[in-house]
């Protein structure tokens, strides 16, 4: 009887598990495996060469602009994002008559393709003469600004518009920790005497820590990730500016057809994507408990 | 004596405040809309203008030069499919693991788990040759196939936590009237399950629908492709008359756009109870 209630689950779990490990597991630990050899589409034979890949990562520039892109641009957005989203989730959080209404318009950009935010932000941005940006700018007298073809401001401007898509988003999960929150506990708070400023400091923040958790791994795993933004806005440019993991590694991979080294790129970025999320996880942990 | 539970007063400044935000950030999206209107002259002239006619010809001809009907459809099997399948799938394996005791269901929950921190781009090359060696390239189903492998981790994740907080009664109460494990999960755990469902369909109906790595490797020819990769292909076409890419913007966004405006109650609510729980 037991063992057919197992055999039961079995095939229940099995079809999920099978697709996963043909479609992920297998090629997660074939990229694994790959990464010691020179794979490549120009040659017919594999050989393989241990380290050598990883060793010429590190002396490959436009990788190292990369890996250090992709996590600039994760912490600089998930601090901005954050600090954002917060304050706007404690004030929709109050008796207003337009909640609803400005909920809904802080989480639209949220559901748009980041490729076409890519698009239409390249022509807000643009230096050309039609580029509203910096005809507001302009107007208002503080000159324009090159965003997106300065390589030092790129990264910066890409940064800005994907602020602009997430917050939202960072914004409704805040909203829900709120919203889940006893309305007596400030009420109490406000009885002791406290202020609006301590309030928060002292109640509201900590008891925000689960949706910041959330908030800042899911922003830090997406940012090391980042490409459609990437690829639709600057291409990695100009030059290679603001090329980021993902762009590099599909560069290597797809357009110089260096499968070997691409595959050594890519166990690097994956362990690093760990390593941060269970370093943040413990870190929040940590802070939850205190 | 006051009661003590006084209702708060409106903050109307800080709404005001909020107002001011909202309309910047409303302006990009005002911006994309207002601009599929006008010519290119006048959009320099006044980005953030009313059109001063309405010419809805950039329209037609960008519905026609991107095959709309046929890229929508691509776009929305391939959302169909995969959310049929990242759901089934996941809610049988998360009863199994849930209710399991055996060891070697343990370890693929594990193996499975170990999935949410292995980011996914890791498996593309591989995935590559085997999509090929499948004869699966340039079809639909090699995007379905991957959009529900890759969403098994976190929809695992999420649905297990949700059966462990069902109660065992209604269950056991079944398996005496003689329902069998898969009977009683398809009668009464999968119907209980519906709230957690749909959250997790609206997260993944977004990442699926606004997907462009999948079909960008994975659908070559313009037969197959999708809505996103006709907007990519014609960026840059229409260096003089900028603005004719712009319906194409639209075109991109507005599905999905539209679903939001009509459902976002659902949506914000779904999204904000995935990733709580999540």
């Amino acid at each position: 009887m037991l063992r057919k209630r197992e055999r039961s689950f079995f095939l229940l779990i099995l079809p999920a598990v099978l697709i996963y490990m043909i479609f992920y597991l297998y090629p997660v630990i074939s990229t694994f495996v790959h990464s010691f050899t020179d794979w490549s589409l120009l040659q017919k034979n594999i050989h393989f060469i241990g380290l050598d890949n990883y060793k010429a990562l590190f002396h490959d520039d436009v990788v190292l602009t990369g890996i250090k892109n992709s996590i600039l641009y994760a912490i600089i957005m998930t601090i901005v994002q954050n600090a954002l989203a917060v304050p706007l989730a404690v004030a929709l959080d109050r008796n207003l008559r337009t909640k609803n209404w400005l909920r809904m318009i802080f989480f639209a950009p949220a559901v748009l393709s980041p490729l076409v935010v890519g698009f239409l932000w390249s022509y807000i941005m643009s230096s050309l003469d039609y580029g509203p940006l910096n005809q507001i700018l302009t107007h208002l007298g503080l000159g324009s600004v090159n965003w997106l073809g300065s390589a030092k401001l790129a990264l910066y401007s890409v940064i800005l518009t994907q602020v602009w898509q997430w917050t939202g988003w960072a914004m409704v999960i805040y909203l829900a920790n709120l919203q889940g929150i006893s309305k007596e506990l400030f009420e109490a708070a406000h009885m002791d005497g406290a202020n609006g400023w301590k309030t928060f400091w002292k109640i509201t923040l900590p008891l925000l820590v689960p949706s910041i958790t959330i908030n800042t791994v899911l922003s830090m795993i997406g940012g090391l990730k980042v490409f459609d933004i990437i690829f639709s806005m600057t291409n990695g440019g100009p030059g290679h500016a603001t090329e980021s993991i993902v762009t590099v590694l599909l560069q290597r991979a797809f357009t110089d057809s260096q499968l070997g080294y691409a595959s050594a790129l890519g166990v690097l970025f994956s362990s690093f994507v760990m390593i941060v999320t269970v370093l943040q996880l413990r870190l929040m942990k940590r802070w939850e408990v205190s | 004596m006051q009661a003590t539970t006084t209702k708060e007063k409106r903050p109307y400044v800080l709404e005001f405040c909020l107002i001011v935000i909202a309309i910047l950030v409303a302006l990009p999206i005002y911006y994309l809309l207002v601009t599929t209107l006008k010519t290119p002259e006048e959009a320099a002239a006044s980005p953030l203008g009313l059109p001063h006619q309405w010419i809805l010809s950039n329209y037609v001809d960008a519905w026609k030069l991107m095959h709309y009907p046929r890229v929508f459809m691509n776009n929305f099997i391939i959302t169909f499919f995969s959310l049929i399948g990242c759901t089934i799938l996941p809610c049988m394996a998360s009863y199994g693991f849930a209710r399991s005791r055996n060891w070697l269901s343990k370890l693929l929950f594990l193996a499975i788990i170990a999935g949410l921190v292995v980011p996914f781009q890791i498996a593309l090359i591989p995935l590559y040759k085997l999509i090929m060696s499948m004869h699966l390239m340039n079809t639909l189903w090699a995007v379905v196939i991957i959009n529900v492998s890759v969403t098994i981790p976190f929809n695992v994740f999420l649905f297990i936590n949700f059966v462990k907080s069902l109660p065992l009664e209604v269950e056991e109460s079944a398996s005496i009237d003689g329902s069998g494990v898969v009977g009683t999960f398809f009668r009464i755990v999968l119907p209980l399950m519906q709230p957690v469902i749909a959250s997790a369909a609206i997260l993944n109906s977004l990442t699926f629908w606004n997907d462009f790595m999948g079909p960008l490797l994975f659908l070559q020819t313009r037969e197959k492709a999708v809505i996103l990769q006709e907007v990519y292909r014609n960026i840059g076409q229409f260096s003089t008359n900028w603005t004719a890419f712009f319906p194409m913007m639209v075109l991109g966004v507005a599905p999905l756009l539209l679903f939001y405006i009509i459902m976002q109650k659902y949506i914000i609510s779904g999204i904000a109870a995935g990733s709580v729980k999540g």
